[in-house]
């Protein structure tokens, strides 16, 4: 560790940490635009200009190593003057197009055009232009306008650091210098939209965003992607009940400031509510009708007992009928549903183990300093926790499916729900009943079909790929009378007696905590479960340098509750 | 993903050396010829890292080729294992790497300081016009000539300084360009 | 003093003799006598090294490719093999000659290639190096061409290769030819493209002696400072120290005058010959004229008067003395009928086109020095472009950036515009360019103050 003094501040940063490192450490954001935490120093943008004592000429703050006793100097007349000069020279071929520019809200330049800038122009000449370079897609996921470029690098280091797949390249040089792939290989790897995170400016922004919201009207809620096992920690980002995309979120342990393009696209996923009312099909009769949830739960429940009494009476095998009741979870749900489901079917009804079965999905994967690439595999995000729980995990093809009543409380725990033969198969059982957002085989086929929510409308916590349990918070409120499986699950089995529907998430996880593996000593609100906030602020420095925090200061503050729905 | 065709920079518009930003394509694939080959083998023993042979097998690519097409750029990229966008990278930063065919006679008129103080820029013109008007960085219709203007030659003794190709010609001056131009067909 | 009395040519004594590129004649004039003496002496400790280090030390040999810094010195900040270990020393020999104005190490490369090796051959011995690498520039293809054959050459006879002269020692010279960039006569922008990369400067510390080419300790010397270390080794540090105008601008030094002067070319004088003498060889400003101003070291060299640079000594100091530099001694003569801001915008051009494009100030403060000279001087500049530009010139240097580039950027637009500010007021005058809402320095000024003053700092 390398004691530094910056403005006056004494800190301690570890050694091989640089004074720009050193400043945010101490409290004081220096400016910058190349610098990236995950990528190496270039020291080229010249913005995070700082004084160092006993150096007589100002220094680029990321391009010095501390040593112990520096002495920095970061908000001297001179320094202020640097940063002044080098906000004035980006400025003057920037286009300044902010009013037509996605990144407008989330932009550097303007940050630091704010902090750091000039309040007046001294420019008169023509601005710099690139014909056929601006608005151009780049990759799949990418789209380039290099009018806007301010030539940091971050993306060419990114794609040759990060995914080691080199599409990027500065072309020409001096003030023609600009970002572009060569002719025939684009910017097409598996986490090409990070390139976009990493630009400062709009001049990277991704196809699927793009033109879509305003920055600034963006709620942001911490989350964790579902779209494998890694369990990327990710922002999504909302307004009105639409969630717009996700950002990752830093977490050096899993996907440090990364994600990839898969898990990024699947923010649309969330989207859409097909099961807006609990459907149920009256003895007989080919279609379903909606109904409300007393009526469905009720219906639920005397589906349930009757298998249950069935199974008790004498005749029950001469008469050939089905046996018993299963029940199929999933490695979508939080480790809190599935810990309900088990509770309930196996403890309190004993009905048997719950199953669950996850899909194998295209491999995924992520990198972080910790551990180099982490891969993914499955195609759900918390078969772990589903496990730990005490679920019992079978193959798709060994699950019970004969039987008077199934119960699934995800309609879409496996691709193959989809697949009208393993549609039949499960169909088998007297009376079906799913949990279902979205139409699929498997909703037409159910008898009673109960409306949940998105991830986006849940809470609870998942355990990824390295057994790290994570929390996701609710991002937005479901439309009335849609429920989470959770709560579906708390009134089902309040109706036995078995819970309190008004237990929250939070209830449940410390309910569970004794009897789940890996749970025991975790706190719901500690920052081990929570992660970073959303957006990358100097506090991500510190798990970056591997700093203490302080414990006794909030370094996050807590998720605000959704906004309600401005349009009513 | 290509950006636009011929893209003039503001600087040099035209020049086979500057004015075009993406790879061209010369239309199939390419590769040494034996002798070439050779030559790279050798190359490659005088450097640590095989990425150091990157300037001088580009070098081998424009002595067989001429100049440094996108289909030259995937070649060296694969045969010294590196990303082709690095490569057209380095390629576009040098200003002597071709990236569009020239003249039989690629002359280059200096216009830095010593030369003009000795009129290099009318000498630049004055080529440009002779030969047909030519725009910098054209080719002329019969193939032989492209003129464009270079940096420092370090032959500011003999300023105004040209280069033609390889060859050096001293003290270009405008009664000695028509016997110049002359020479060179 | 007596250092500055003329001397036969030393770096320039082949010269002109018939087939002064060729082994044979070189062996004949004395060539690799040093090289064959040193390496002889090897095994006795006779020769070590550190005594060849301590000789070019003593003799106050500077480098000669443009920062003047002490060559000696340079080679002892690689560190002991003790401290790098298995790490190889690599020697780099600049021959990236592209400053305008400059075309010595051009000269001495084309003329007497073997004095360039035999001193990459001494100063490898002293450097412990294996492979030493000549960078030259693109553009000099029959440069590149001639030293092939030498290096060649002195395959062919033993004193390259491997157990040169059975001394046990191996040794290989690789000539490496640049592809048109000014920025890799910058030392690590030399490094990175000889590595095969775009030649962008890097951040220092490390600094190559420590960390260099393929992160090795490396040494990079000039084309003809490595001509000197040879004669050096020749005749003793002594004869060099006593060439010159003080012991810190020792030995011969070769002078590049080019511009409106009789007779352009190379010259070898003693360093630190003073300027009359100087512009005498060269034949006087041309045409009898009268003279306006100089570059004195090439055009990143703040320009001098005519009475600025009357009296001065051509060496490091003198030139630092009179506020300018020595750089590659590359001297520009300008005479009474040059248009100086013509001039000034002739060199932004350069290095408008030049600037590796890595920092903000000098990728953007270069092409906008541009834009405003080419304005004034196409008739359409405005008053207030003058303090602009020399405000803008101040930004881009004094550590803004990576390399030194943009502070040569500058200079001229500084040096010229102070000393000539009647010929660009000129030209604003002349202005057709009507003059519309300006922001004037002071109101810039005050702004900032404002801002300061409300704690408004980042």
């Amino acid at each position: 560790m390398a004691k530094v003094t910056v403005d006056g501040k004494t800190v301690e940063v570890p050694n091989g940490a640089n004074a720009l490192e050193a400043c945010r450490a101490a409290g004081v954001d220096v400016p910058h635009f190349c610098y990236h935490p995950a990528l190496s120093i270039v020291g080229q943008c010249r913005m995070c200009m700082v004084e160092v004592e006993g150096v007589p000429k100002i220094q680029a703050s990321c391009t010095v190593p501390v040593r112990d006793g520096m002495v920095i100097k970061a908000s001297t007349e001179k320094a202020l003057a640097a940063r002044n000069a080098t906000m004035e020279f980006l400025l003057i071929n920037h286009p300044l197009d902010c009013p037509i520019c996605d990144q407008a809200g989330e932009c550097k330049l303007q940050d630091n055009a704010f902090g750091a800038g000039l309040p007046v122009s001294r420019t008169s000449e023509p601005r710099r232009q690139f014909p056929g370079y601006d608005r151009t897609p780049i990759g799949p996921h990418v789209i380039a306008d290099m009018t806007r470029c301010i030539q940091c690098t971050r993306c060419i280091r990114f794609c040759e650091e990060i995914t080691e797949t080199g599409e990027l390249t500065f072309i020409e040089r001096a003030g023609h210098t600009f970002v572009w792939t060569h002719e025939g290989k684009p910017l097409d790897n598996d986490l090409s939209a990070c390139t976009a995170d990493v630009c400062p400016v709009g001049a990277l922004t991704t196809k699927e965003f793009r033109f879509r919201k305003r920055v600034w009207w963006l709620d942001k809620t911490r989350s964790v992607c579902d779209g494998c096992e890694i369990g990327c920690n990710i922002s999504i980002e909302h307004r009105d009940r639409v969630v717009y995309r996700f950002l990752p979120r830093v977490a050096p342990a899993v996907n440090d400031f990364w994600m990839c393009d898969y898990g990024r696209l699947r923010a649309e996923e969330l989207n859409g509510q097909d099961f807006l009312k609990p459907e149920i099909r009256v003895a007989g009769e080919a279609t379903r009708k909606q109904t409300n949830w007393g009526e469905a739960l009720d219906a639920v429940k005397i589906a349930i007992d009757r298998a249950r009494d069935e199974k008790k009476k004498e005749d029950f095998a001469s008469k050939g009928r089905k046996d018993g009741i299963v029940v199929i979870g999933s490695a979508n749900h939080t480790t809190e549903e599935s810990w309900l489901l088990k509770t309930l079917f196996e403890d309190s009804l004993k009905v048997g183990t719950p199953e669950f079965t996850v899909d194998e999905g295209p491999r995924r994967r992520i990198r972080n300093k910790v551990d180099g690439w982490i891969y993914g595999s499955e195609a759900a995000p918390n078969s772990r926790g589903a496990e730990a729980a005490g679920l019992s995990k079978k193959s798709s093809s060994s699950l019970s499916s004969s039987t008077a009543v199934l119960y699934i409380s995800d309609a879409s725990f496996s691709v193959k729900c989809n697949d009208p033969a393993f549609v039949a198969e499960l169909r088998k059982a007297s009376v079906l009943i799913v949990h279902a957002r979205k139409r699929n085989a498997l909703t037409d086929a159910a008898d009673i079909v109960l409306p949940v929510a998105a991830l986006s409308g849940k809470e609870g916590t998942f355990v990824n790929a390295k057994g790290l349990v994570q929390r996701i918070d609710m991002a937005i409120v479901s439309p009335p009378v849609v429920r989470t499986d959770l709560e579906v699950l708390l009134h089902l089995g309040s109706r036995w007696g078995a819970f309190d529907a008004r237990w929250t998430p939070r209830d449940v996880f410390e309910k569970m905590q004794a009897s789940v593996a890996g749970y025991a000593g975790l706190t719901w609100d500690s920052d081990a479960l929570v992660g970073n906030p959303p957006s990358i602020s100097p506090a991500a420095a510190y798990d970056v340098l591997g700093l203490e925090r302080d414990p006794g200061v909030e370094v996050f503050p807590r998720p605000s509750v959704t906004a309600p729905d401005r349009r009513s | 993903m290509s950006g636009g065709q011929n893209v003039p920079v503001a600087e040099q518009a035209g020049n086979p050396r500057a004015g075009e930003h993406g790879a061209l394509s010369c239309g199939r694939a390419l590769s040494f010829s034996p002798e070439t080959r050779a030559d790279f083998d050798r190359l490659l023993g005088r450097y640590p890292t095989k990425q150091s042979a990157l300037l001088p097998t580009l070098w081998l690519a424009q002595r067989e080729w001429g100049w440094i097409s996108r289909e030259a750029v995937d070649y060296v990229a694969t045969i010294l294992e590196l990303a082709p966008a690095f490569v057209w990278g380095v390629v576009t930063f040098y200003t002597m790497y071709n990236r569009a065919p020239v003249g039989k006679h690629l002359i280059q008129v200096c216009t830095s300081i010593s030369c003009h103080l000795n009129g290099a820029e009318e000498i630049f013109h004055e080529c440009k016009k002779r030969l047909g008007s030519l725009k910098s960085g054209e080719v002329s219709p019969d193939g032989k000539f492209t003129v464009i203007e270079v940096e420092c030659l370090a032959q500011c003794d003999k300023a105004p300084a040209v280069m033609v190709n390889d060859d050096d010609y001293a003290v270009i001056t405008k009664d000695k360009l028509d016997a110049f131009l002359k020479g060179l067909a | 003093m007596s250092g500055l009395e003329p001397i036969p040519p030393v770096l320039l004594a082949r010269l002109g003799k018939p087939g002064s590129c060729g082994i044979d004649g070189y062996v004949a004039d004395g060539g690799y006598a040093s090289w064959k003496k040193v390496l002889a002496g090897a095994g006795s400790g006779e020769w070590t090294p550190a005594k060849v280090t301590e000789m070019v030390k003593v003799a106050g040999l500077r480098g000669r490719g443009g920062a003047g810094f002490s060559c000696g010195m340079k080679w002892t900040f690689v560190p002991l093999k003790e401290k790098r270990g298995d790490k190889p020393v690599y020697l780099l020999c600049n021959a990236d000659e592209s400053e305008p104005g400059t075309f010595k190490d051009r000269l001495l490369m084309e003329s007497d290639p073997h004095q360039i090796l035999e001193g990459m051959m001494l100063a490898s011995f002293a450097l412990d190096v294996r492979h030493a690498y000549l960078y030259i520039r693109g553009e000099m293809v029959h440069g590149a061409e001639i030293l092939n054959k030498a290096v060649a050459e002195a395959k062919a006879k033993g004193f390259l290769g491997k157990d040169v002269l059975g001394s046990g020692l191996d040794l290989e010279i690789t000539i490496h030819r640049g592809a048109g960039a000014y920025i890799c006569g910058e030392e690590t922008a030399l490094i990175e493209s000889l590595e095969g990369k775009r030649g962008q400067p890097r951040i220092k510390p490390p600094f190559p002696a420590v960390e260099g080419a393929w992160g090795c300790p490396t040494v990079v010397n000039n084309v003809e400072t490595l001509a000197c270390v040879k004669h050096i080794v020749d005749r003793g540090a002594d004869w060099f120290k006593g060439i010159g105008r003080n012991e810190k601008n020792t030995g011969p030094k070769l002078y590049c005058v080019s511009g409106h002067v009789e007779k352009p070319g190379v010259y070898e004088a003693p360093t630190g010959i003073p300027w009359e003498q100087l512009l005498a060889l060269a034949g006087g400003v041309r045409g009898g004229r009268a003279l306006k101003a100089v570059i004195p070291g090439g055009s990143s060299a703040p320009m001098l008067t005519a009475a600025e640079i009357a009296g001065v000594p051509m060496d490091f100091d003198g030139l630092v003395a009179a506020k300018s530099m020595f750089g590659s001694a590359g001297i520009i003569v300008m005479d009474e009928t040059t248009d100086i801001p013509k001039a000034v915008t002739n060199i932004a051009k350069f290095y408008a086109h030049e600037s590796c494009g890595q920092c903000t100030p000098c990728r953007e403060g270069t092409p906008w020095l541009l834009k405003m000279l080419r304005r004034i001087v196409n008739g359409e500049g405005k008053k207030s472009d003058l303090d602009l530009l020399l405000q803008i010139s101040n930004q881009m240097g004094n550590g803004m950036t990576i390399c030194v580039f943009s502070d040569a950027a500058i200079a001229p637009v500084i040096s010229g515009i102070t000393k000539f500010r009647g010929e660009f007021e000129a030209y604003v005058a002349k202005s057709q360019k009507p003059e519309f809402e300006q922001h004037a320095p002071d109101d810039l000024t005050n702004a900032i103050a404002d801002r300061t003053a409300a704690g408004i700092h980042s």
